[in-house]
C-alpha cells in the first residue's frame, strides 16, 4: 500500500523488513535513504518494487570512500504515484566489491551497473551482460573512478 | 510604337531568320571538312544531329545540370538559405560544373570484395538504359531518333523496365549491407509502381487506337488524354515520381536510414553517374508522361516552324512537370518501404485499372473517336 | 564492446558512428529483412569522464566542464551542478535570481526542444524545410543568450549564490518581442508538419512505448510523458521560480514517435507562456549573494539536485570531504536512461529500419550527455 508521507514509508520499512536494512532516514521532502545490507539486498529491492512501489529506476552509481575502505553503491529509485526519490545505499568492502546484480528486479539497471562495474570494479553476479559500456572494449587501465587511480595504463 | 519595343520585334525576327536558316548555316560550316566526313555527315545528318543536340546527348546533359541547378537554388528557398552562391555569382550556376570536375578528377575507390566488372559496369548502364528509352519520345512527327515501327511505347515500356535491375546488380556488387538492403527496396519499389505505370500506358494506347507514340501525340489533337482520364493522369503522376525515385518515395536511396542505399559504396564519378541516372530516368518518364496525357508536342504555333514549335512546347511542358515535382520535395517527408508498397498496390493498381475500365466504356459507346 | 552472437537469420549492422544520421554512437541492429530484430546501443564514443573531471575541480571551476556535457542546453545542466553546489555548501540565493534562472532554463528547454524537433522531422526524410527553420528560429534565442549573458553558447551564468549579472536594460520587452515572434512560427510548424499527413503515418503508432514499459524501463523527459506519466521535477519537486510559476506538464497518451513530437511542441508552448510570466512579475531585489571564491566545504555532506532538463531529468549527487574540491560528483543523465529505453523498443514494439531514425531521434538522444 502507498505509503503518504515520508515517515510512514520509513516506519513501514522499518517494521517490516528490520533484517534488512541497516538505516533509514528520511533527508527532506520526497527525498528517502535506505542503507540496506549486502546480503538481503535482492529481497529488500524485490519488497521495494512489489510492496512499496518503487518501479521507476532512475539511476545507479558508486561512491569510493578508501580512507574507510568500503565502497557505497546507490539506487536511485522513484515511486511513480507518491513521487518520493528513495536512495538504496549498499555498503561494499573495498577489497571484496561484490554483490547481487538488480537487473532481475529493474531491468533498466543494466547500464548503470555495467558502468559502475568499468569505473570502480563492483561485481555485479546475475548481470546478464557485463560488459564495457563507457569505456572502449580493450580499455586495461585499471577502474577510473576510484580514489586511488592514478592514470596509469592510459595510451596518451 | 516606340523604340523598345521595335527593337524587341526586331531582335525576334533575327531569333526567327536564324532559327529558321540554322541548318543550312550549319551544312556550310560542315562543307569544310574533308570529302568522306563531309558525305557521312551529309546522309546522317538528321540522326547525328538528333544523338547529339536534341534528344540525345547535349538536351540530356542540359537537363540534369538545369535541373539540379533549379533544386538546389528552389531547395535553397524553401529551407530559408541561398544555396550556392560563389561559383558563379550570385545564381550559382557554375556551381553545377564545379561538382561534375570535382567528382570526375576524384579517386573513385573500389571496396576489396566488390565484384569488380559488375560495379564499373552498373554506373555507366545506369544512365543509359533510360537515355535509350529517351531516344523513342517523338518531339515532332518527323523527329522520332529511334523509330520502333508503330511500337514505341511497348518498346519503351521494355527499356524502361530493365532499368531497375541495374542498381540491384551495383547493390549486390558493392557487397556491403546497406547497399544490398537499398537494392531489394529497389525491386519491390519498381514493381509496385511499374505495373499501374504499363496499365496506365496501355489505357492510352487503347484510346489512341495504337501503339505508336506518334499516333498518340495525334489522336490527342482535339482533346488532351487528361481530359478522359484523368484518373490515368493522376495514377501515372503519382507513378512517375515512385520510378524516378524522387522523394516522397526515395525509399531505395534513404539517406537518413541506409547511408545512400544502393549507391552507398560508389565514389567520385561512378557516383556522379548514379546521381545522372536518377534524372535522365526522371526525364525519360516525365517525356512519357507527357506524351501520353498533356499532348506531346503539341501546342499553338509560335515560330512558323512547326519542330521549333513542338521542340518548344515540349520542352514547356517538361518544365512544368519539373517545378511540380520538385515543389512536392519540398513539402513532404519520405514514405516507408511497407507505405510505398501498400500506395502501388492497394491504391494505384486499382485505380490503373478503373482507368482501363473507363476507356474501354468510352470506346465502346463511342464518347471518344 | 564484445560483439553478441548473431543468428543465422538476421543480418548484423553497424549503423554509425559513420553514418549520416547515427550521430557519435554505433548502434548493431539485426535485421530481418526489414524488421529490426535487436538494437544494441554501443554508447561511450564521446565519453570524457566529467564526473572525474569535476573530482579535480573547485567547485566554481566545475561549471564549466559540466556545462560540456549538454551543449545545447547548457542552462538546465550547470542549474543542476549549481543548486547541488548550494546545497551542500549551504548558501542561499536571492528571489530576483531564482525567477532570471527559470528565465534562462526554459529558454534553453525551448532551444532544445527546437533542435529536438527539427532532427526528428529532418530523419522522416522531411530534409529540407523544417530542421532549417528551426535552426533559424533559434537564433532568436541565442541573441537573447547573447545580450543577457554575453554568449551565444555554455554561457557559465549560473554561479553558487545567483547569477552573474542582473536582466540589461529593455530586456522584458524584448522577452516578449521573442515570444511573440516564436509564437508565430510555431504555428508555421504545426500547420506545415504536424498537419501534414504524410509526415503523421511516417510517425504515428511507431515505436510505441506503454505506461507500464515507460515506468519499468526508467524513461524520463518527453518519452515519459510522451507515455502517459504525469512526472515532472518542475512541479513534483519545484526548483528555482517554478513554484511560483504556472504551467502544465504536458502528457500524451499514445507513447509513439508522434506523441513525444507533440509533448515536445506543447512544452515550448508552455515555456512560451512561462517566459512571459517571467518577463512580467519578476520580482526586484540583488541577484548575486557573496559567495568566497573557492568555498569550504563541510565534511561528509551530500546534496542531490534534481532538474528537468529538456531531456528528462538530470540528477547531480554531490559528495563532499570537508576540501575546496567535491569528492565525488555522480551525475544521474536522461539519455543514458532513455537510450535503455530505445534499446528495449525493438522487443516492445515493430520497429522498421526505415523507422530506426525516428525512433532514435523521438528519444531526442544527446550523446555526450549519455556518455559524459
Amino acid at each position: 500500500m502507498p505509503a503518504r508521507s515520508e515517515g510512514e514509508f520509513i516506519d513501514a520499512l522499518r517494521r517490516g523488513h528490520p533484517e534488512l536494512i541497516e538505516g533509514a532516514e528520511v533527508l527532506r521532502a520526497k527525498r528517502v535513504s535506505v542503507v540496506a545490507k549486502r546480503e538481503g539486498v535482492l529481497e529488500l529491492a524485490r519488497a521495494l518494487r512489489d510492496e512499496y512501489g518503487f518501479t521507476h529506476p532512475v539511476s545507479a552509481g558508486a561512491v569510493d570512500y578508501v580512507k574507510e575502505g568500503r565502497m557505497q553503491m546507490i539506487y536511485y529509485l522513484m515511486n511513480p504515484d507518491s513521487r518520493f526519490m528513495l536512495m538504496l545505499r549498499v555498503d561494499l568492502p573495498r577489497d571484496d566489491p561484490r554483490m547481487l546484480s538488480m537487473t532481475q528486479i529493474w531491468e533498466a539497471m543494466s547500464f548503470h551497473e555495467r558502468e559502475a562495474w568499468e569505473m570502480f570494479g563492483i561485481d555485479f553476479e546475475g548481470h546478464p551482460n557485463l560488459m564495457h559500456l563507457l569505456l572502449p572494449p580493450d580499455w586495461r587501465g585499471g577502474y577510473p573512478l576510484r580514489k586511488d587511480f592514478k592514470g596509469e595504463g592510459i595510451s596518451p | 510604337m516606340d523604340v523598345v519595343t521595335l527593337l524587341w520585334l526586331y531582335i525576334l525576327s533575327l531569333v526567327r531568320w536564324l532559327l529558321r536558316e540554322a541548318p543550312g548555316l550549319v551544312l556550310d560550316l560542315l562543307k569544310g571538312l574533308p570529302g568522306w566526313l563531309w558525305d557521312f555527315v551529309w546522309f546522317n545528318f538528321k540522326p547525328l544531329l538528333q544523338i547529339i543536340v536534341m534528344p540525345g546527348l547535349a538536351f540530356i546533359l542540359l537537363f540534369a545540370m538545369i535541373a539540379v541547378w533549379f533544386e538546389r537554388k528552389f531547395l535553397a528557398r524553401a529551407m530559408l538559405r541561398i544555396g550556392p552562391f560563389y561559383c558563379g555569382k550570385r545564381s550559382g550556376w557554375l556551381q553545377v560544373i564545379a561538382d561534375f570536375l570535382k567528382l570526375f578528377f576524384k579517386e573513385f575507390v573500389i571496396p576489396e570484395d566488390a565484384e569488380r566488372m559488375l560495379f564499373l559496369a552498373s554506373p555507366i548502364l545506369l544512365p543509359t538504359i533510360p537515355a535509350l528509352a529517351i531516344t523513342l519520345i517523338p518531339f515532332d512527327r518527323n523527329w522520332v531518333l529511334f523509330d520502333a515501327g508503330g511500337l514505341s511505347l511497348p518498346v519503351f515500356l521494355v527499356i524502361a523496365g530493365l532499368a531497375p535491375i541495374i542498381p540491384i546488380f551495383a547493390g549486390w556488387a558493392a557487397n556491403n549491407k546497406y547497399t544490398i538492403i537499398g537494392s531489394f527496396r529497389t525491386a519491390y519499389l519498381y514493381i509496385s509502381g511499374e505495373i499501374p505505370l504499363v496499365v496506365c500506358a496501355a489505357a492510352s494506347a487503347l484510346l489512341a487506337g495504337s501503339l505508336d507514340l506518334v499516333d498518340i501525340v495525334e489522336a490527342q489533337r482535339p482533346l488532351w488524354f487528361a481530359v478522359p482520364q484523368i484518373v490515368g493522369f493522376l495514377v501515372f503522376f503519382v507513378g512517375l515520381i515512385l520510378e524516378a525515385e524522387r522523394t516522397p518515395f526515395d525509399v531505395p536511396t534513404a539517406e537518413t536510414e541506409l547511408v545512400m542505399g544502393w549507391r552507398t559504396e560508389f565514389s567520385g564519378i561512378l557516383f556522379g553517374f548514379t546521381m545522372m541516372a536518377e534524372y535522365v530516368s526522371f526525364l525519360g518518364w516525365t517525356l512519357l508522361f507527357i506524351t501520353l496525357y498533356l499532348g506531346g508536342y503539341m501546342g499553338p504555333s509560335l515560330f512558323g516552324v512547326p519542330l521549333y514549335d513542338h521542340v518548344l512546347w515540349m520542352l514547356l511542358k517538361l518544365t512544368v512537370i519539373v517545378v511540380v515535382i520538385v515543389l512536392i520535395r519540398t513539402v513532404y517527408p519520405r514514405l516507408r518501404l511497407d507505405q510505398t508498397l501498400r500506395l502501388g498496390w492497394n491504391y494505384l493498381m486499382p485505380l490503373a485499372l478503373l482507368n482501363l475500365f473507363i476507356t474501354i466504356a468510352l470506346k465502346l459507346w463511342g464518347l471518344m473517336p | 564492446m564484445r560483439e553478441a552472437e548473431v543468428k543465422p537469420e538476421v543480418m548484423r549492422i553497424s549503423w554509425g558512428p559513420q553514418h549520416p544520421m547515427s550521430g557519435q554512437t554505433r548502434i548493431l541492429i539485426d535485421v530481418d529483412g526489414e524488421v529490426v530484430r535487436r538494437i544494441i546501443a554501443d554508447i561511450g564514443f564521446t565519453h570524457r569522464g566529467i564526473e572525474k573531471i569535476l573530482e579535480r575541480r573547485t567547485f566554481l571551476q566545475g561549471i564549466v566542464p559540466i556545462e560540456r556535457m549538454v551543449m545545447v542546453d547548457t542552462a538546465n545542466v550547470a542549474l543542476a551542478y549549481v543548486q547541488a553546489v548550494e546545497e551542500a555548501l549551504g548558501i542561499e540565493v536571492p528571489e530576483r535570481a531564482k525567477w532570471i534562472r527559470s528565465l534562462i532554463c526554459e529558454m534553453g528547454r525551448i532551444n532544445s526542444h527546437l533542435y529536438a524537433f527539427g532532427l526528428q522531422v529532418e530523419c522522416t526524410g522531411y530534409f529540407p524545410a523544417v530542421f532549417l527553420w528551426t535552426t533559424v528560429d533559434r537564433e532568436v534565442l541565442l541573441d537573447l543568450f547573447e545580450k543577457l549573458t554575453g554568449a551565444r553558447w555554455s554561457y557559465s551564468f549560473f554561479i553558487p549564490g545567483g547569477v552573474r549579472a542582473d536582466l540589461p536594460e529593455g530586456f522584458r520587452d524584448e522577452i516578449r518581442e521573442a515570444v511573440r515572434y516564436l509564437r508565430r512560427r510555431f504555428q508555421d510548424y504545426w500547420d506545415a508538419m504536424v498537419e501534414n499527413p504524410l509526415f503523421e503515418i511516417r510517425n504515428r503508432g511507431v515505436g510505441v512505448l506503454s505506461r507500464e514499459d515507460a515506468i519499468r524501463l526508467g524513461a524520463t523527459g518527453p518519452v515519459l510523458r510522451g507515455s502517459g506519466v504525469d512526472m515532472d521535477v518542475r512541479r513534483d519537486e519545484p526548483y528555482a521560480a517554478y513554484g511560483d510559476l504556472d504551467f502544465k506538464v504536458v502528457t500524451e497518451r499514445e507513447g509513439d514517435c508522434f506523441a513525444r513530437l507533440k509533448v515536445r511542441y506543447h512544452e515550448i508552448g508552455q515555456s512560451l507562456n512561462m517566459m512571459e510570466q517571467i518577463a512580467d512579475e519578476i520580482p526586484g531585489g540583488p541577484v548575486r549573494m557573496k559567495v568566497p571564491l573557492f568555498p569550504r566545504s563541510k565534511r561528509d555532506v551530500e546534496a542531490l539536485s534534481r532538474v528537468e532538463t529538456s531531456r528528462g531529468e538530470l540528477g547531480v549527487h554531490i559528495f563532499t570531504d570537508g576540501g575546496l574540491k567535491p569528492y565525488r560528483v555522480r551525475i544521474n543523465s536522461p539519455t543514458l536512461r532513455n537510450m535503455y529505453v530505445f534499446e528495449r523498443l525493438a522487443e516492445l514494439d515493430r520497429v522498421l529500419v526505415a523507422d530506426l531514425p525516428v525512433v532514435l531521434y523521438s528519444i531526442d538522444p544527446w550523446y555526450l550527455d549519455c556518455d559524459r
